[in-house]
C-alpha cells in the first residue's frame, strides 16, 4: 500500500516537471493574422487601409486598458470604433494606473486578454519603450503629429492634452476661484482638493507644478507649488480628500484640481443633479500635459491595434477627443485645414498664453522633488 | 496562540448556545447608554448615506430612482453574478480542503494541530495587501520564465477575467482561518471521536461516516464558516484591485465615478439584505435546532 | 500513512498560496531596477529606504493608528457585548447585534468612507443640523485627519470585537459568580480570580486581531484621506500603482515585507504576553 502510494506521488511530481519542461513552440500571439502583423510599421505593410481593416476585423477584438469613458470622451470613442468597424472592444481595469498599464503588458503576456493598445503618462511610454515592450507604427497622420510630441521611431506618440483647471461647484461655492493665487483666499477654507498624491496621480502633479509657476517657481523648480500646498493645508484651505465625482456631487470638495477635459466631463452629471459645474484654467498658472499612445509588442490583436491608432489620429477620431474637451495632438494641423469640430473647438475652456512643456530631465527632477518632500510636508 | 484562535471561533456565530440570563447586579443603567451611544454611532452614517441617495437635489424632492435603476445599471449584473460565483466557488472548495483535515487533526493526527493552527491564523492577521504583491509576482513567473507550456497556459486558465480562479485560491486562503475555526469548535463540541468509533464498529466506511456521520454534525458549523466566507468574498476589495478584476466591490467603486448616488445605492443596500440574509439564517437554525433537541 | 496523505492537500494548498507568495515578496524585496537600463539586480536600496524618511513616517503613523484604534475598539467591543449579553429583552437584541456585526466587520472601504463623509463631512447631514440648527459647526474637526480615520476604522473594529468576544462572555457562566457571591467575594475579587483569567486570553486575543485588522486596513483609509495621512498600506498601493513615478516596484514590494515582518515580531510579542498573563493569573 505505501510503495504503490509512494510510486504515484514520484509518478506525479515527474509529469509536473515535463510539463514545465517541454513546452510547444509556437509563436506567442494568438492572433490569426500572424506574425506580419504584429511587425508592421505602417498601413503600407498592410497593403492599404482597406487591408488593414480587413485584417482588425478578422481578428474581431481589442483589449484596452485604463480607459474610464468619461475621460477625453473615450466612451464614445470606443463605442463609434467598434460600430464602425465591428470590433468587440474589451476595456479592461478603467480605473488602473500607467503603472498598472506597464504592468499588464509584462504580468500579461501570451494571455488573450493582455492589452493591445496603451495610452500612457510619457515617462511610462518611455519606461516601457526601454523595456523593449512597444511596436514600432506610424498612423497615416503621422506627419501632422509635432515632432516634439512623438517618439521619432514610433514607439510612442502623444494623443491629447490638456491644461490643469480648477473646477468649481458654483452652488456651494459662493464665487468661484479662477487663479491659483485666489486658492489661498479663506473663504475657500475646507475647499480645495485634488483628485489625488502628486506621487501617483498626474493631474495632482500638473496641480503642484501650475502652483510652482504661479509662485515664482518655474519648470526648474517645483518647490515654490509644494511650499504653496504646504500653506493651504495649515491656513485650512486644502482639504485632503481626494475629489471623485461623488465628493464633488455631495459638496464635500467643491473645488477640485484636475485636467480641464476631466473637470469639464463633470458639468452634464452635475446638472442633472441640480448643481451648477464651473471650469477656469488659471491664468497664472498654466500647466499642461499630454498622454501617450503606444501599441503593445506583445499585443494578442496586432491589426486591431493598429487600425485603432489610425482611427485615434483620423480626423473623425480627433474631433471625438475635442469633444470631450481634450485638446487632440493634431489639433493645430486641423485649425489649419479647418477640419476641427468647431462647436467643440468653441467649448474648450478660454486659455491665456502658452504653455511650456518640461523636458525628461526636468520632468524626472521635479518628480524627484515632489517624492521627497510631498509626503513628509503634507501628511501627518 | 489558541486563546486567538478560539476567539475566532465563535466570530460570526449564527445562533446562541448558551441560555442568556439578564443580569440583576447592580444598576443596568450603563449599558442602555453604551446601547444608545453606540447604536447611534452605527445608524447616523447609514442613515446619511440613505439620506444622500434619496434626495433629489435637482427637484429638491425626495426619489427611489436611484435604487430602481440597480438592477438595469451597466455591469451590475455582470460584476455581482461574478462575485456570488466566486463566493459560491470559494466556500466549496474552502470546505472540501478543511473538513477533511479537521476531522482527521482531531482524530488521528493531533501531533499537527499546532502546525495546522500556525498556519490557518497566518491569513487573519498577514495584511492583503502585502499577500497580493506576493501572487502578483509568482503569476508573472508565467510568461517570464515558462512560456509556451502547458503551465503557463494553466497560470493563464485561472486568471480568466470572466471568472478568476485565482480569486477563488486566494479567497480561500483568507478564509482559512474562519473555516477552520468554526469547523474545529464544531468537531470538538460534538465529540465526534465517539461517534466516528461507533459508526466505524457498525460496519461505515471512511467516506460513509464523512457523509453520513461528521457532515451532519457540522453543519451549523459549515453554515457559519459558509457565511463568513461569503460576507468576506462579497466584501473583498484590495486582491481584486491590484490583480485587476472586476468583482462587485470593483464595479461599486468603477460605478460611483460616473454615478455616485447610485453606488452608494448599491453598497447599503448590499448591507441591508446581507443582514437580513444572516437574520435569516439566525432564525431558521434555532428553529431547527429547537426541533432536534425536542 | 495515508493519513497523513490525507492531509497533504492542506499543506500543499497552504503551500503554494500562502507561503509561496510570502516568500516570494521576501526575495524580490532585495532586488532594484536600474531606472535607465532597466536591469535588476540584488540590492537592499529598497529595504534601506523604506526605513527613512517619508517611509518611515508611514509605518509609524500606521502603528499608531493600529494600536489606538485596537485599544478604543477592545474598550467599545467588550462594552457592547457585555451591554447586549445582559440586556433584559436577551434574544432578539442579541441575535441583531451579532448579525450586524457580521455583516459590518466586513464592511468597509469605499462605501463607509463614503457614508461618514456623508454624515460628518464639511457637507455633511450632521454637519449641517449641528450648523444651522445649533450653530456649533464640528469645532474644527476634520475626518480626513487621524482622528477622523480612527473615528471610521472603529465602525468595523468593533463589530469585529463583538464577534470575537460574546462566545468567551458566554463561557463566564453566571453560575460562577453567584458561587463567588455565595462565598463571600467582592467584586474585585471576582473579576481578579474568576473572570480576568477566564476572559484576558481571549480579551488580549481580540485586541491583536483588531490591532491586525487596523493595520492591514487599505481602502477606507484611501477613500477617506487619500494620502494626506502617513499610512503603509496606502505608500504600498501608490508604488505600485503610479502615474508619476516610474519603476518603484520594488519599493512597494520592500514595504509590503516590512509590514510581514512588524506583524510577525507582534504576533511573538502577543504569544509571549499570552504565557506572562497566564503565569500572572494563575
Amino acid at each position: 500500500m505505501r510503495r504503490s502510494t509512494l510510486r504515484t506521488a514520484v509518478a506525479v511530481v515527474t509529469a509536473g516537471l515535463t510539463l514545465t519542461a517541454c513546452g510547444s513552440d509556437d509563436g506567442g500571439s494568438a492572433g490569426g493574422s500572424g506574425s506580419d502583423a504584429a511587425t508592421a510599421t505602417s498601413a503600407e505593410d498592410f497593403g492599404g487601409m482597406d487591408a488593414l481593416v480587413e485584417a482588425a476585423q478578422e481578428e474581431g477584438t481589442l483589449n484596452v486598458i485604463a480607459l474610464p469613458p468619461d475621460w477625453a470622451n473615450y466612451g464614445e470613442m470606443l463605442d463609434t470604433f467598434s460600430e464602425k468597424y465591428d470590433i468587440e472592444i474589451n476595456s479592461a481595469s478603467p480605473d488602473g494606473s500607467s503603472a498598472d498599464e506597464v504592468n499588464a503588458v509584462t504580468s500579461q503576456r501570451g494571455q488573450d486578454r493582455a492589452p493591445d493598445v496603451l495610452d500612457l503618462g510619457l515617462s511610462f511610454a518611455r519606461q516601457a519603450q526601454a523595456q523593449d515592450l512597444l511596436a514600432p507604427y506610424q498612423v497615416e497622420t503621422w506627419d501632422e503629429i509635432p515632432d516634439d510630441q512623438k517618439d521619432p521611431e514610433g514607439h510612442w506618440y502623444n494623443d491629447y492634452g490638456g491644461y490643469l483647471s480648477i473646477g468649481c461647484n458654483a452652488t456651494i461655492v459662493a464665487k468661484c476661484p479662477t487663479t491659483m493665487a485666489e486658492l489661498a483666499d479663506p473663504q475657500y477654507k475646507g475647499q480645495v482638493a485634488l483628485n489625488g498624491n502628486p506621487t501617483q496621480a498626474q493631474a495632482a502633479f500638473a496641480g503642484v507644478w501650475a502652483a510652482a509657476l504661479a509662485n515664482g517657481g518655474s519648470l526648474d523648480d517645483i518647490g515654490p507649488g509644494i511650499d504653496f500646498f504646504v500653506d493651504l493645508k495649515e491656513s485650512g484651505n486644502f482639504n485632503p480628500v481626494e475629489s471623485t465625482p461623488a465628493t464633488v456631487l455631495s459638496g464635500e470638495t467643491p473645488i477640485s484640481l484636475d485636467w480641464d477635459y476631466v473637470n469639464a466631463a463633470q458639468t452634464d452629471e452635475m446638472e442633472a443633479a441640480g448643481s451648477t459645474w464651473e471650469v477656469h484654467v488659471p491664468s497664472d498658472g498654466l500647466m499642461g500635459g499630454y498622454y501617450s499612445q503606444a501599441i503593445s509588442k506583445f499585443a494578442p490583436h496586432p491589426a486591431a491595434a493598429r487600425l485603432w491608432q489610425e482611427f485615434l489620429y483620423s480626423d473623425e477620431g480627433q474631433n471625438i477627443w475635442l469633444k470631450g474637451g481634450a485638446r487632440p495632438v493634431r489639433l493645430p494641423a486641423m485649425e489649419d485645414a479647418g477640419t476641427a469640430d468647431a462647436d467643440a473647438l468653441g467649448a474648450l475652456p478660454q486659455v491665456e498664453g502658452t504653455a511650456e512643456f518640461p523636458s525628461e530631465e526636468q520632468e524626472a527632477a521635479a518628480k524627484q522633488v515632489v517624492t521627497d518632500r510631498w509626503n513628509a510636508e503634507m501628511s501627518g | 496562540m489558541t486563546a486567538l484562535a478560539e476567539g475566532v471561533a465563535g466570530a460570526g456565530g449564527v445562533a446562541p448556545t448558551t441560555p442568556v440570563r439578564p443580569g440583576r447586579r447592580g444598576a443596568g443603567g450603563w449599558r442602555y447608554v453604551v446601547l444608545a451611544i453606540l447604536g447611534l454611532y452605527f445608524l447616523v452614517p447609514i442613515a446619511a448615506s440613505v439620506w444622500f441617495t434619496i434626495r433629489d437635489r435637482g427637484r429638491g424632492t425626495l426619489t427611489a430612482r436611484y435604487y430602481t435603476g440597480i438592477p438595469g445599471a451597466e455591469g451590475f449584473a455582470e460584476a455581482f453574478t461574478r462575485s456570488l460565483v466566486l463566493a459560491v466557488l470559494t466556500v466549496v472548495l474552502a470546505l472540501l480542503l478543511m473538513v477533511p483535515t479537521v476531522v482527521l487533526v482531531n482524530l488521528r493526527l493531533p501531533r499537527l494541530r499546532i502546525t495546522v493552527e500556525v498556519l490557518t491564523l497566518m491569513p487573519l492577521v498577514l495584511p492583503p495587501i502585502a499577500l497580493v504583491v506576493g501572487v502578483r509576482s509568482v503569476l508573472s513567473w508565467a510568461p517570464d520564465y515558462f512560456l509556451n507550456t502547458p503551465l503557463a497556459e494553466a497560470f493563464f486558465a485561472i486568471q480568466e477575467p470572466s471568472l478568476p480562479w485565482i480569486l477563488v485560491f486566494v479567497y480561500v486562503v483568507l478564509a482559512l482561518p474562519f473555516v477552520y475555526r468554526a469547523l474545529d469548535a464544531g468537531v470538538r463540541g460534538a465529540d465526534l471521536r465517539t461517534l466516528t468509533e461507533a459508526a466505524r464498529n457498525l460496519g461505515a466506511s471512511w467516506p460513509r461516516v464523512l457523509v453520513s456521520v461528521v457532515l451532519p454534525v457540522l453543519r451549523t458549523s459549515v453554515l457559519n464558516a459558509a457565511f463568513l466566507t461569503f460576507a468576506l468574498v462579497l466584501g473583498e476589495f484590495t486582491i481584486a484591485n491590484i490583480l485587476g478584476y472586476e468583482t462587485f466591490p470593483m464595479w461599486i467603486l468603477r460605478i460611483g465615478g460616473s454615478l455616485p448616488q447610485l453606488s452608494v445605492a448599491v453598497s447599503v443596500l448590499s448591507l441591508l439584505i446581507t443582514w437580513a440574509l444572516l437574520l435569516l439564517i439566525s432564525a431558521l437554525d434555532r428553529r431547527r435546532g429547537a426541533k432536534e433537541s425536542s | 500513512m495515508l493519513v497523513v496523505l490525507g492531509a497533504l492537500p492542506f499543506f500543499l494548498y497552504v503551500g503554494v498560496f500562502l507561503l509561496l507568495p510570502i516568500g516570494v515578496l521576501a526575495v524580490e524585496a532585495f532586488r532594484a531596477t536600474d531606472p535607465v537600463t532597466f536591469e535588476e539586480s540584488w540590492s537592499t536600496a529598497s529595504i534601506q529606504a523604506i526605513t527613512e524618511g517619508p517611509y518611515r513616517r508611514a509605518y509609524v503613523g500606521s502603528l499608531q493608528l493600529s494600536v489606538i484604534t485596537a485599544v478604543l475598539g477592545t474598550v467599545l467591543g467588550l462594552a457592547l457585548a457585555i451591554a447586549v449579553l445582559r440586556a433584559k429583552r436577551g434574544r432578539l437584541l442579541r441575535r441583531m447585534v451579532l448579525t450586524a456585526s457580521g455583516v459590518l466587520a466586513n464592511f468597509g472601504g469605499i462605501p463607509l468612507a463614503f457614508a461618514f463623509l456623508a454624515a460628518i463631512g464639511s457637507q455633511g447631514v450632521v454637519t449641517a443640523l449641528l450648523t444651522d440648527t445649533l450653530g456649533l459647526g464640528l469645532g474644527g474637526f476634520s475626518l480626513a485627519s487621524m482622528t477622523g480615520l480612527a473615528l471610521v476604522y472603529l465602525y468595523f473594529l468593533i463589530p469585529l470585537m463583538v464577534l470575537t468576544i460574546i462566545p468567551a462572555l458566554e463561557a463566564l457562566r453566571p453560575q460562577w459568580r453567584e458561587a463567588a457571591d455565595n462565598l463571600g467575594a467582592s467584586g474585585w475579587q471576582y473579576w481578579r480570580h474568576v473572570g480576568g483569567p477566564v476572559l484576558a486570553p481571549p480579551v488580549i486575543g481580540a485586541a491583536m486581531l483588531l490591532f491586525a485588522s487596523a493595520f492591514a486596513a487599505y481602502a477606507t483609509a484611501k477613500a477617506l484621506v487619500g494620502s494626506s495621512v502617513p499610512l503603509v498600506t496606502l505608500q504600498i498601493a501608490d508604488a505600485l500603482s503610479s502615474n508619476v513615478v516610474v519603476g518603484a516596484e520594488n519599493l512597494g514590494k520592500a514595504l509590503a515585507l516590512g509590514m510581514v515582518v512588524i506583524i510577525g515580531l507582534v504576533m511573538v510579542f502577543y504569544a509571549w504576553v499570552q504565557r506572562r498573563t497566564q503565569r500572572w493569573l494563575s
